[in-house]
């Protein structure tokens, strides 16, 4: 072992001689480093340090030293235990291979009974003035934000007093700066995603009200199925009778012009149902409708190829596939069969499933019905290895949904708020929609099963904002996103799916749908292999 | 007319063949498909046909879309964000009423300030040495790690929560898993029934409710927007003849940020819009709000009149049981429960009969 006082005196001679001991001619050899201490000892007047030190009790002392700092020494052999020290004899030379004078300041700090200091301050600054009261002060200094540095001063040897000024607001600022690869992913995809025409709503009620007086009453319009081409066609006429202002607005921005009819009682405020009310004739409350400019030029596939034409140009490539140049997304597909006795094996695997099933579930059983049970024993697992799930899930579902997701091997990741909007974009607050609280929102349940190092993340927000359609049916905004996150070109299902939910790209399955159309030459093959045996066995089957 | 909504973004170009040569197939099978193509059985197939034959497509805004774009976060298009019940005059003064109802008999406001460690022994000691019980009780707030879970498992919250009484828990999406264990263990005795899923939604990565991106293993797909609060009820309640103990479909499930226009407060430690469903809903009037632990500055944890608020941040400690009681007898509306053989007070807000003549009662009445 060493007492303190060694200990400081050979750490003072490491950190003095330092580069001597390691460089030529001593290059850390222990008998000459003992020589040199021996030298060291006798030019600095150590009063209690034994002068007549011999080496191998020197080297006991190194070792003491050895262990107390740390191993703030290297040798070319290994200087741990008595039986290992003996081996040293063996070597050539034994030698010290390096000095961490970083543990050796840190000991001697700690020796000589300095500490390193830490000292929070909140930082924050308020000039006094005299004229102020000293709440209005109190209150503009809670009202900035909080500044907190913390001070730290090292009484190291080498950096006498160093001060690291933290300031958590900075800090905390680096720490949610985006990451390179997150803005490039990002430019990216705005590159590649094809710009759809948006129209902001216009919220000038006198623009509404002109436009309605001029329009609605017209004969041309009374028909209930006249098209915005019409309706703008009558707007052409009327363009002397209308400002400036109002004729060019009308072209620009959505209106909702207020419809008027003998039984409006305006005092009762818009009809909760709007242009989905049965009788909107006889109903008292108020209707609308919607102008909205039409994008004549607009087309899809142009738009889309424009939109690749684009993203060509830029150079961040990561995490994409290398042909996605080369490769044409295929025409929709999709099969009509009965999904709880399609064999799933004969689909392949997936990189994403939406399955949006018609849940069954009473309030009063405490699990899924018999139908949910047959969903939930759905063979998910031959669909996919490894990639995401999409689940929509109502009410009582939710739990259910969640539970299912993990039974089947996924991790929820994350949750899709559908916020379901009505004709005039706002969202639904009436309607006794749901049973204590009215519901607004619609929930898909995002599994992620694996780790799929080909998804891009943070491309969107979990919200969705979009208009509600036919009973049941989903916003299409969710396949963009999805294919957003896991790229065109690879392989979607959609389960349960209608005549509405076939698209490019994508394979649906479901009871509603019309025959069968594939593309994929080895699904086809597959499934007409099916479709012949199951032809085979019906007699057995009778 | 308007009712006519057409929706045909995705197929714009109808029937031609957009598709003329689709190449790539699955897994390892490569190959031809043109021959296949031809040999295909006549099947049913679907087209979509543009609605007007030729010429203009109406299109529904895609915000998702041109987020992508501009960044604007969809929730930025919702129109009636500043006042929901934009368009509902009746809705509105319904609101109104039972606003004024609420503030007028709600106790002071009480804070209760104390470390966590010690929350679970005085709650604890509320309920053993004055038989304290509350209506409503919400437990956290939006903050990631609010270690809810300890909590939950060392409080006896049925006997905290009175019957009927409802329970309001925040949690990410993350965190659901845990709740749903804990409402199915035992030491809750699944006496909790959950009802209702809230959703908080914040504006963009500005708001002071940006949960971040997440920590933990998993992280999450998309930049996060929402938080959930569990809205359960323990014990009978019927929203047919309950109706001075709750009120039916008054909110909706979904709460937007920045909903409230003439609120000053932009952060709290939990949106003041989810206190305002839980007192629209229940019209008990004893209310208690747990948030475990220490939420950080950007959060605030402000008082509310109505409510005790327990945590360890909260500003002002006022609360002591006696002094609370007697605040409840003068402004509640004392009805007497009969159970088992002893008479139970319920500390009431009353409620008037414009509101019973406006409120939410069947399908018919909805507007
Ligand atoms: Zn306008
Ligand atoms: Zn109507």
């Amino acid at each position: 072992m060493i007492d303190t006082n060694s200990s400081k005196i050979i750490g003072y001679f490491f950190l003095e001689h330092n580069y001597d001991l390691l460089q030529e001619p001593i290059k850390g050899d222990l008998k000459l480093t003992f020589n040199t201490f021996l030298s060291y000892l006798s030019s600095n007047p150590f009063k209690s340090y034994d002068k007549e030190l011999s080496y191998l009790p020197f080297l006991e002392q190194l070792h003491g030293f050895y262990q107390v700092s740390g191993k703030a020494l290297e040798f070319n052999f290994v200087f741990d235990s008595e039986k290992q020290r003996e081996k040293y004899r063996g070597l050539k030379v034994p030698r010290i291979t390096w000095i961490n004078t970083q543990k050796i300041t840190i000991l001697l700090d700690r020796l000589e009974g300095k500490n390193d200091k830490i000292c929070y301050k909140v930082s924050n600054v308020v000039q006094s003035e005299k004229d102020r009261p000293n709440r209005e002060q109190l209150w503009a200094l809670l009202s900035q934000p909080f500044n907190t540095s913390a001070d730290i001063e090292l009484h190291s040897r080498s950096n006498a007093v160093t001060v690291f000024n933290t300031d958590f607001n900075t800090l905390d600022q680096i720490l949610k700066k985006k990451t390179a690869v997150s803005q490039l992913a990002k430019k990216k995809i705005a590159l590649k995603t094809s710009v759809k025409p948006f129209y902001d709503v216009c919220d000038n009620t006198s623009h509404s009200s002109t436009l309605a007086n001029l329009i609605l009453n017209k004969k041309e319009l009374r028909n209930s199925t006249s098209d915005s081409t019409q309706v703008y066609k009558v707007i052409q006429q009327n363009r002397n009778n209308m400002s400036q202002e109002v004729y060019r607005c009308s072209h620009q921005k959505i209106h909702f012009l207020p419809i008027f009819n003998q039984n409006t009682d305006l005092s009762l405020g818009d009809c909760s149902y709007l242009d989905t009310c049965h009788k909107m004739r006889a109903c008292r409350y108020l209707h609308y409708f919607t102008l909205q400019p039409c994008a004549a030029k607009y087309n899809y596939e142009d738009s889309l190829k424009e939109a690749s034409k684009k993203a060509l140009n830029h150079e961040y490539t990561i995490g994409q596939s290398f042909t996605d140049y080369q490769r044409k997304v295929l025409p929709p597909q999709w099969i009509k069969c009965d999904v709880r006795y399609l064999p799933f094996s004969i689909l392949g695997k997936f990189a994403v499933i939406i399955s949006d099933p018609a849940w069954d579930i009473h309030m009063s059983l405490p699990y899924g019905t018999c139908k949910d049970f047959e969903l939930l024993s759905l063979p998910m697992h031959e669909l996919q290895d490894e990639g995401i799930l999409l689940l929509w899930v109502t009410g009582r579902s939710i739990e259910v949904g969640r539970q299912a997701l993990q039974n089947w091997g996924y991790t929820v990741s994350d949750e899709l708020i559908w916020i379901k909007l009505n004709q005039l974009k706002r969202t639904i607050v009436t309607g006794r929609t749901g049973h204590w609280l009215n519901h607004s929102k619609e929930h898909l349940l995002v599994g992620i099963k694996g780790n799929p190092p080909w998804i891009n993340r943070f491309l969107d927000t979990d919200v969705v904002v979009s208009g509600t359609r036919e009973t049941s049916r989903k916003p299409d905004e969710i396949y963009d996103i999805v294919e957003r996150i896991i790229g065109l070109h690879a392989r979607k299902l959609e389960i349960f799916g209608r005549d509405h939910n076939i698209r490019p790209g994508w394979l649906t399955i479901g009871n509603q749908l019309s025959g069968y159309d594939l593309h994929e030459r080895e699904l086809v093959i597959k499934y007409e292999e099916y479709l012949n045996k199951r032809e085979g066995s019906k007699p057995l089957n009778r | 007319m308007g009712q006519d909504r057409v929706i045909y973004n995705r197929f714009a170009g109808g029937n031609q063949n957009i598709y003329p040569e689709s190449g790539q197939l699955f897994g390892n099978v490569g190959g031809d498909r043109e021959g296949l193509v031809e040999e295909r059985k006549s099947r049913e197939r679907m087209h979509r046909e543009p609605p007007n034959g030729r010429g203009a497509i109406v299109m529904e805004n895609d915000y998702s879309n041109h987020y992508i774009h501009t960044g604007k976060t969809p929730i930025q298009h919702v129109r009636n964000v500043a006042n929901p019940m934009d368009g509902y005059p009746k809705l509105q003064k319904l609101h109104q009423l039972k606003r004024n109802q609420i503030e007028k008999h709600a106790t002071k406001s009480f804070g209760c300030r104390i470390p966590s460690e010690k929350i679970v022994p005085t709650l604890k000691t509320w309920i053993k040495d004055f038989g304290l019980e509350f209506d409503v009780i919400m437990i956290g707030a939006l903050v990631e790690n609010q270690f809810i879970q300890p909590l939950l498992y060392q409080l006896p919250l049925y006997r905290l929560c009175a019957k009927p009484g409802f329970l309001f828990i925040w949690a990410t999406t993350q965190k659901i898993q845990e709740l749903t264990k804990f409402l199915n263990s035992d030491a809750c005795n699944k006496k909790f029934r959950r009802s209702e899923e809230l959703v908080f939604v914040l504006v963009d990565e500005n708001s002071p409710y940006y949960p971040g991106e997440g920590t933990g293993r998993q992280q999450p797909l998309f930049t996060r927007q929402q938080w959930h609060c569990w809205m359960c009820i323990t014990g009978t309640v019927r929203r047919s003849t309950d109706n001075h103990l709750i009120h039916c479909n008054i909110d909706t499930d979904l709460q937007i940020e920045g909903s409230d226009a003439n609120a000053k407060i932009r952060n709290n430690a939990v949106p003041p819009s989810i206190y305002k469903v839980a007192e629209n809903f229940s019209n008990s009037n004893r209310r208690l709000h747990i948030i475990p632990s220490r939420i950080g500055y950007n959060l605030p944890v402000r008082l509310r009149p109505g409510w005790v608020i327990m945590s360890p941040d909260v500003l002002i400690n006022n609360f002591d049981p006696l002094t609370y009681e007697k605040e409840l007898y003068s402004k509640s509306l004392i009805k007497y429960k009969q159970l088992n053989n002893t008479q139970k007070p319920q500390f009431l807000v009353p409620q008037s009969n414009e509101i019973e003549d406006l409120r939410p009662k069947s399908p018919i009445n909805v507007k």
